[in-house]
């Protein structure tokens, strides 16, 4: 059994974006003007992303409100709401280590509103060879 | 559902923001206005939240509409209580109803004229407009009317609660008050232009957005059927004077005098359109204003250069206008045309009389326009003076560097 071929290439795992949002700060007073900018800031960072290859999946919104459901069946509003910082949506990405997916997290535009991505690898289901 | 993942149109968000806060208001009164203003902002930052990552969905306005909508009723319905809500009420809150463009187009009329509503001051109104009607933020509209955030902030709660409290309806004049209700809302739209155009004051792409807004309202205006002849005179102005907008710019930012221009890289296409206004409003018996400024724009975009402008005619215009409104800037401009025509005793005699009465004392214009005459008639040493006293008058730095431009240049001549 040949030890495994280095040069096949780096090996690539999925990360995933999770964008931490401050919906305090970004309702502050923004002119629909402005919102269009930060909105075109958002599609020419991931379309960028997309063009270098390094965007899986451009992701989807999350709505503030959510629902928990318990152990018990129980259903409870989620914490959501009232919270600082709420997860606004994700998006998939790809890269080659953890360090290179958080190269890619600091183009985001979240950063001018106070908001912050978390960035979290996708565990690897394959057997290692 | 993101069929067209990117760009929207540069004003999209801006426009249907206005477009929305009108036909709310207009559905649910003006007493709710602030409530709107809110709940359309919701939308629009849902929209932000929602289409940054997911895309533009396929009909983004319709989209805006079905949240806005949303946002108003759950509002409508934390505000009443049970039972409260009128019947006239629940046949507007149908989320599913769509938004058809006469309603905006009505909508945006009426909150035209409550806007331009004549017992607001003239700088509120301007406020007004370009916070109600064009979407504008407090910022972007403190940039372009030369004031600062808080004072637009404060000058348009003021106006809002004025016409509150005069329980102001949208709805259009009655045909009685049409005339002047319009009259005020020409000079309104008027204003908003010149505030744009005059090349002395504030940044490019703003004073662009005053002028485009301000021709967009009165489009609007003259498609209604409510617009007179003036209405579309003064449509034609605008589009005259903006074809030429960008040409006075020059790509450092410096400005570009009307005979150093590229009369090639005028929109031709707008003149054009103008030209088709400016035909239109030639009826009914009335010469207004606005035709007059028209026409004299309307000359300086046919000529095919600054020295084969038809200057008789601009001459003639001013001679009309002067008599319908004796404005000193109206003097400096005839003087300015005589002078191009070569008389020079005639235009000194008037800009020196101008300049005796201190009506236009601090405006840097007069002394250049003197400066310039005075170097024709070949009296270099005073149109130094008289530049040097537009230096101590102007205040932006475009305008200085022009200035000092010219005084080189006289220099050099010496």
């Amino acid at each position: 059994m040949p030890f495994p071929s280095l040069s096949k290439g780096a090996p690539v795992a999925k990360f995933l974006f999770l964008y931490r949002n401050t919906p305090e700060k970004e309702a502050q007073d923004q002119s629909p003007d402005q919102m269009q900018e930060v909105m075109k800031a958002w599609w020419d960072w991931l379309g960028a992303g997309q063009a270098a290859g390094w965007v899986v999946e451009m992701g989807e919104a999350l709505v503030p409100e959510g629902k928990l459901v318990e152990a018990d069946h129980s259903v409870t509003d989620g914490p959501y709401a009232e919270s600082r910082e709420i997860v606004g949506g994700f998006t998939i990405v790809e890269a080659p280590d953890m360090e290179t997916a958080c190269k890619h997290a600091r183009g985001c535009p979240i950063f001018e509103a106070g908001g912050r991505v978390e960035v979290r690898a996708v565990m690897d289901t394959q057997a290692p060879e | 559902m993101a069929a067209e993942p990117f760009p929207l149109d540069e004003q999209f968000l801006r426009r249907e923001s206005a477009s929305l806060i009108a036909v709310l208001t207009r559905a649910f009164g003006f007493a709710s206005i602030e409530l709107v203003e809110d709940s359309v902002q919701e939308a629009m930052l849902q929209a932000l939240q929602s289409w940054r990552l997911g895309g533009v969905p396929e009909r983004p306005a319709a989209w805006l509409h079905r949240v806005a909508k949303n946002r108003m009723i759950s509002a409508v319905r934390r505000n009443r209580r049970a039972g409260e809500v009128d019947e006239h009420l629940t046949a507007t809150l149908d989320p599913s109803a769509s938004i058809e463009p006469d309603e905006v187009q009505d909508s945006l009329l009426s909150m035209i004229f409550a806007c331009c509503h004549p017992s607001l001051e003239r700088r509120s109104q301007l406020a007004l407009t370009l916070k109600m009607l064009c979407g504008l933020g407090d910022q972007e509209i403190a940039r372009g009317l030369l004031a600062s955030t808080g004072s637009i902030k404060r000058r348009v709660s003021r106006a809002k609660k004025l016409l509150l409290e005069a329980g102001t309806a949208l709805t259009m004049p009655s045909p009685q008050e049409l005339e002047g209700r319009l009259d005020v809302v020409q000079e309104v739209l008027y204003l908003l232009f010149n505030e744009g155009y005059s090349a002395s004051r504030g940044e490019l792409p703003v004073r662009i957005d005053l002028c485009e807004e301000a021709a967009r309202l009165a489009h609007l205006l003259c498609e209604s059927g409510l617009a007179q002849p003036a209405t579309r005179a003064l449509l034609a102005l605008m589009l005259y004077h903006a074809a030429r907008l960008e040409s006075r710019t020059g790509e450092d930012g410096a400005i570009v005098l009307l005979g150093d221009q590229d009369r090639r890289a005028w929109d031709w296409k707008m003149i054009a359109v103008a030209e088709s206004w400016f035909e239109r409003s030639a009826t009914g018996t009335t010469v207004s204003r606005f035709h007059l400024e028209a026409g004299i724009a309307r000359l300086h975009c046919v000529a095919p250069s600054l020295e084969a402008t038809d200057w008789n005619e601009v001459v003639r215009h001013y001679d009309v206008l002067m008599q319908l409104y004796p404005s000193p800037l109206y003097r400096l401009n005839r003087a300015v045309a005589a002078c191009q025509l070569g008389r020079l005793d005639e235009a000194l005699t008037e800009l020196q009389s101008l300049d005796g009465s201190g009506a236009l004392e601090e405006y840097p214009l007069l002394h250049c326009a003197l400066a310039d005459a005075l170097v024709r008639a070949g009296d270099h040493a005073t149109a130094h003076l008289h530049l040097r006293r537009a230096l101590v008058h102007v205040q932006v730095p475009r305008e200085r560097e022009l200035i000092e431009r010219r005084l080189k240049a006289l220099r050099r001549q010496e």
